[in-house]
This record gives C-alpha cells, structure tokens and sequence, in this order.
C-alpha cells in the first residue's frame, strides 16, 4: 500500500521533461535513492531495531548476525552469478545437504580423516554444479528444469548416504573448521567476507565478470562478440554448486552434525537476497554488492524480529511482502531508467 | 528445435527412472522370497526412512527373525499417495497384518475400509490415524508425558523459579502440539517460571543455532535455561550457548546418539528415550498376538524413560555402542515388556 503513494508521483515526474538544472537535479536525486532504496531500507530496519532494543545493536549481536548470513551469503553469491546468465539454481539447498552427508561420512569414525573430509564436500558441491553447468551449456536443458532435477538428485543421494537418517556421533576435530575463531571473528564469517570480495572484484573488474553480464544481456551478440558463452554457462553452475559445497561444510562443521534435510529451502532465500538485491531474473542485470544488501536485509530482519520475539510465522509473512516490495520499485525504478 | 525436445524427454524419462528408483529404495522386501506358505507376512509402510524408522527397521527385524515373521517393508517417502498405494499394494498381496507409520493422522481411509474388508489387521505405529474405529490396534508414544517430563526435569534442576525459553518443533505438527502440551502442564504448576519466549527452529539442529544466538542477545544473562522439544534443536542451543560463552541448563527429547552423549558430558541435564527399535518391535509383537488370535489391548501407550546422568550410560550401550547385543535380547525383552504392561522398559528381568 505505501509502496503504491510512494511510487505515484515519480512515475508522474519521470513522464515529465525535466525543466531546469533544479528539476533535472530532483530527479536525479529520486533516481539515486530508488536505485539505493533497499541499502536505505536496510539501514532503516537497522535503526528502527536500535530504538525498539537496546540489546539489537551490539558488537556481540554483530557478530551473531554475521555467523548467521554467512552459509546463506555463499550460495547466495552463487546464485548472483548464475541469474547473471539469466539462469536460476535450484539444486543449491539439497546441494547443500549432499555436501555435508559426504565430508560427514568420511570423518565419521576417523577425526584424521578431518581436511579430507572437507575436501570431499567442496568437491562434491563443485561436481554437482558442473554436471547442472554441462545440462544446461551444451545440451540447452533449461536452467529450472535440469536444476531441479539437481535438486532431486542431490536430495536423494543425501539421504541415500545417510540411509535416510542424519549422521550422528561425528568427531569434535569436525567442529574445528567453523568454530575457529581469527581477529574475534569466526572462520565462516571471513570465508563470507572473503567471498565478497573476490566476487565484488571479478565481476566488477575482470574480462570474465563483464562476460557473464555479456551473456545474460544478449547471449547471441555476445556469441557474436566472440564470448565462449558455454564455458561461461558451465563455470556459473560449477562456481555455484562449489560455494554450496563450502556452505554445507560450515553448517555441518558448526553443530557437528549433518542431516539430509540439511539446507532445504535454502535456495528461495538466495534468490531472494538476490532479486532484493536488484538483480533481474532476466540475466545481465544485477551486482554482488545488491546481493550483500539482500542479504543482511534478510538476516537483520531475522535476528531483529527474534531479539523482539515475533514469532516465526510472521517473520516469513515480512519476508514475502519484502521480497515482493523489492522487485515492484526495482520495476518501476528501471522503467524509469529506459523511460 | 526438434533435436532440443527430444532431450528434453530424454532428460524427463532419465529424472522419473531416477526418482522411482529412489523412491523404491526403502522397498526392499525383507526375508527370503521363497516361503513355504505358512510362514506369518506382515507388511509395513512407514512415512520415511528416518534415523527413529531405520533403527525401528532393525528392531522388527529382530523380532521378526526370532518369531518366524517375513516383513515386507515399504517406505512412503512422506507422501500420503504413496503410502496408500502401498496399503492397496500390501492387501492385494494378502499379508495376515499391516503396519502403519503414517504420513499424516488425517489419511488412509479408504484403505483401511479395505483392509477391514479383507479381514486384515491393521496396526498404527508411532502416531494414530484419525479413524480410531478402523485400526486394530495402535503402539503409540506419549508426547504430552514426554513434553511434561523434561519441563519437571527443568523445573527441578532451577528450583522452581527462573526465565526459560523453549525451542518447538514445527508448528501445527502433532508431536509439537503434544509436547508443547506436556511443557505447559508443568509450567502452570511453577508460576515463578517464565518463559521468555518460545519459538520453532523445525526439530533442525542448524535453525536452533541461530534461533538461540538471537535470544542471547535479546535476553543475554536472563535465560536460566532451554527447553527444547527435541535432542537436536537442544545440541543447537548448546552449541549457540558456547559461542557465547555463557552456561545455562539444556534439556531435549528423543536421545537420539548425539543426545546421549551430551547427557553424558553434561551438555544435557537430561532427555527422553524414544526408542525406534524397542517402539516398532512392540508394534510388531501386538501385532503377532492379533494374528495368533491371542489377548491385546487396543492402546499401547509408549512412555518415554526418562535419561539422565545416571542411567545414560544403558541407554548409549543400548542404542549406540552394543546394539547388536541388544538386539539380540530385544524379542525376549518386548516379550517381558508385554506381560508387564511398560512397554518403553529397556532392561531385561
């Protein structure tokens, strides 16, 4: 509703020519915080969270919301890249799963067989994605349909290694890869931050970032231009199915346990974090920073309704209404752009 | 075009031969195909292959090993469809008793006039089906008593008095709804208990992580303890509780290996026994007598024992380290446990 009043008027504005330096001026102000909005509604959740409970913005809490975002930043960066090509992951969540049941079976039993073990879940993840990447690039399945048999798959194979059943009784050494602390920072949350910035800057600054923006723009005058697009198609499913691996070795290695059920649904919330991110799911619009943003607006809102105790089920009615908000002005915002 | 739609097909068929086969992995029918014909045939379906079902597998089989039972397993894969097929599957087949671990309570109706009509037996396992008057007999766990029990055990252990928070299971879930049932008998009787707040982190152990952290930081040194409704969010909450730093009392349901050994280290106060093997084996056991044309009762109700430092050190022989042994007793033992009348007992007389 309030999305509605808001958005009126710059409608009106946009349809307007700009009369003047100070007109021209105001709408490009307008332009900047509608492109900025979810950052501004980011800090605005933020603030309203510091008023409401004092126990909201502090360092402790900082770095509870931290560990939390960090499984879902990783295959939130993953599925960036892949609706980048105009693709989408699906497969990410039970991905997720079958990469800790893997890196769980090996170090049940044997606490040496630890950076193995974790090995094998990265490892796991990276083939899963490749075998999505080489579906799609060279055998033209669509993305949703060969990740969603991805998702099947992997789930089946999960709970297959299980037998059904989560894998108890792992080793404490386990425990050890998420639970390290370095500078007071827990080992997955600089993995997060890690990722962000290597992905920040290869998509920002090198030829094969702007390659995978070629793709999802125009794919065929990107063929033209001579971008290898399957190879490119292929590399975003793997990336992707490897950032999945990674994330399934931090959350089983954090409670030092896996479950085949481990990471379901997983894949709405990063695209989610995604398209709130102002990320097209046509393909070549979208940035790792409007990830980021997604992101923590979606894990602040988690941690703050907790900290003020509203209770699940509301928490997922905000989130939806969110996800919804975000995509209409990011409608509005880029008709106004091409207007 | 037409070459992309043929793979498309391809793909198609690959994927339904894939999640068929899946979907018949648990179907492995148990025990030697050839029977002489008098040989006793119980067909089960269960909702899914989890770690309670998988260890209740092994405990029928025990069971049915020592009894001369072929079992004839199926797994839903927690779809009510499916698991009635395997229903009309198992009466066409004329088994002398079904087993049932439902999908769902509110399911199975039609089939189960069927297995009346066919004079088969039916046994609801684990959690009832709304048609009480179509089942033959039901082994059922107390989830209220469960949920009661490990609140007193937190009562007890914080004398009375004190801020919880409790960790639930998915909300509307009957389990959930029990046990959240049992925690609020208790609490009404300690009015200096209070609950900060209570929330579901889905019976998963990463959810309660996060969950827990988020209360630290809401409440930090004003939660006394954490009552979760099973071992898993409760091993959640312990380890959010190390990251943070601080030590509250924890206490979980079911003891599944993980939970035990925190009761043994002292993660736990304490948690409540949910033995797969002991529960399907008894559901076999009745329904053995129902075929044999022997006395039963209509409810067996499942108490769960309860586990604490003192015994835990049974219970992970039991369920952990020495299954085999116990297995090996278990026929004997449900034996035991139907004269008795309790049948969660783990110890042979």
């Amino acid at each position: 509703m309030s999305g509605e009043t808001k958005i009126d008027p710059t409608v009106e504005a946009a349809t307007e020519p700009p009369k003047g330096k100070e007109r021209f001026d105001r709408t490009r102000i307008t332009n900047f915080l509608l492109r900025n909005l979810m950052a501004l509604v980011v800090i605005g959740v933020a603030i309203y969270f510091t008023i409401a409970n004092p126990n909201f913005a502090t360092l402790p809490n900082m770095r509870t919301i931290l560990i939390a975002s960090a499984p879902f930043a990783l295959i939130a960066l993953g599925q960036t890249l892949v609706i980048l090509t105009g693709g989408i992951d699906l497969s990410v969540g039970s991905v997720v799963a079958l990469s800790a049941m893997s890196g769980a079976a090996i170090v049940v039993g044997h606490p040496e067989r630890m950076l193995l073990g974790a090995a094998v879940a990265i490892l796991v993840g990276l083939l899963a994605g490749l075998v999505s990447g080489l579906v799609v690039a060279y055998v033209n399945v669509p993305p949703f349909v060969t990740t969603l048999g991805m998702l099947s798959i992997a789930s089946g194979l999960a709970y297959a290694i299980g037998k059904g059943a989560p894998i108890n009784g792992l080793p404490r050494e386990w425990g050890e890869i998420a639970n390290t602390r370095i500078f007071t920072l827990q080992a997955p949350v600089l993995v997060m931050l890690a990722g962000f910035l290597i992905l920040g800057i290869i998509m920002a600054r090198t030829s094969f970032g702007m390659r995978i923006y070629a793709v999802g723009g125009n794919r065929i005058a990107a063929e033209v231009a001579g971008v290898k697009v399957r190879r490119i198609l292929t590399s975003v499913y793997a990336i992707s199915g490897m950032l999945a691996g990674i994330s399934g070795l931090i959350l089983s290695s954090r409670v030092i346990s896996a479950a085949p059920y481990l990471g379901r649904g997983y894949e709405l919330g990063a695209i989610a974090a995604v398209v709130i991110g102002g990320a097209s799911l046509k393909g070549g619009r979208g940035t790792v920073w409007g990830t980021l943003i997604g992101l923590f607006l979606i894990q602040t809102l988690n941690n703050g309704l907790d900290i003020l105790v509203v209770p699940a089920y509301w928490q997922t009615v905000i989130s939806g209404i969110l996800i919804v908000s975000a995509v209409a002005v990011d409608m509005v915002a880029s008709k106004r752009s091409t207007a | 075009m037409a070459g992309r739609k043929s793979w498309l097909v391809v793909l198609v068929l690959v994927l339904a031969l894939t999640l068929g086969l899946v979907g018949c992995g648990g179907d492995d029918t148990s025990g030697d195909g050839d029977t002489g014909g008098e040989k006793i045939r119980v067909g089960v379906t269960v909702y899914n292959m989890s770690s309670f079902i998988t260890q209740g597998q092994e405990g029928m089989q025990s069971f049915a090993d020592a009894n001369d039972i072929e079992l004839l397993w199926n797994s839903a894969n927690n779809d009510v469809a499916t698991q009635a097929s395997q229903m009309e599957s198992l009466i066409n087949q004329g088994v002398d008793a079904i087993i049932i671990v439902p999908v769902q309570a509110d399911s199975l109706q039609p089939q189960l006039e069927a297995a009346q009509e066919a004079g088969i037996p039916v046994l609801a396992v684990n959690t009832t089906l709304s048609d009480e008057e179509l089942i033959t007999a039901a082994v059922l766990p107390d989830d209220v008593a469960a949920g009661a029990q490990e609140m007193q055990m937190m009562a007890d252990e914080l004398g009375g008095k004190g801020n919880i928070v409790i960790l639930q299971g998915p909300l509307g879930s009957s389990p959930e709804l029990d046990r959240s049932e049992g925690n609020e008998q208790i609490l009404a009787e300690y009015p200096d208990m209070e609950v900060l707040a209570m929330d579901t982190a889905n019976w998963a152990r990463e959810e309660a992580v996060n969950k827990v952290k988020n209360w630290i930081s809401s409440f930090g040194d004003d939660i006394d303890g954490i009552v979760a409704q099973n071992d898993d969010m409760g091993l959640g909450a312990v380890q959010a509780l190390k990251e943070a730093g601080i030590s509250v009392p924890v206490v979980g349901i079911d003891g599944i290996e993980d939970g035990l050994r925190a009761v043994e280290s002292g993660d736990f106060i304490g948690s409540s026994l949910q033995h797969g093997r002991v529960e399907l084996a008894t559901g076999l056991a009745v329904a053995l007598k129902v075929i044999n044309g022997e006395p039963y009762e209509k409810n067996y109700v499942y108490v769960m024992p309860p586990i604490t430092a003192d015994n835990v050190d049974q219970f992970i022989k039991n369920v952990v380290t020495e299954t085999d042994a116990f297995l090996e007793t278990l026929p004997e033992l449900i034996a035991q446990n139907l004269e008795t009348g309790d049948i969660a007992n783990e110890e042979l007389q």
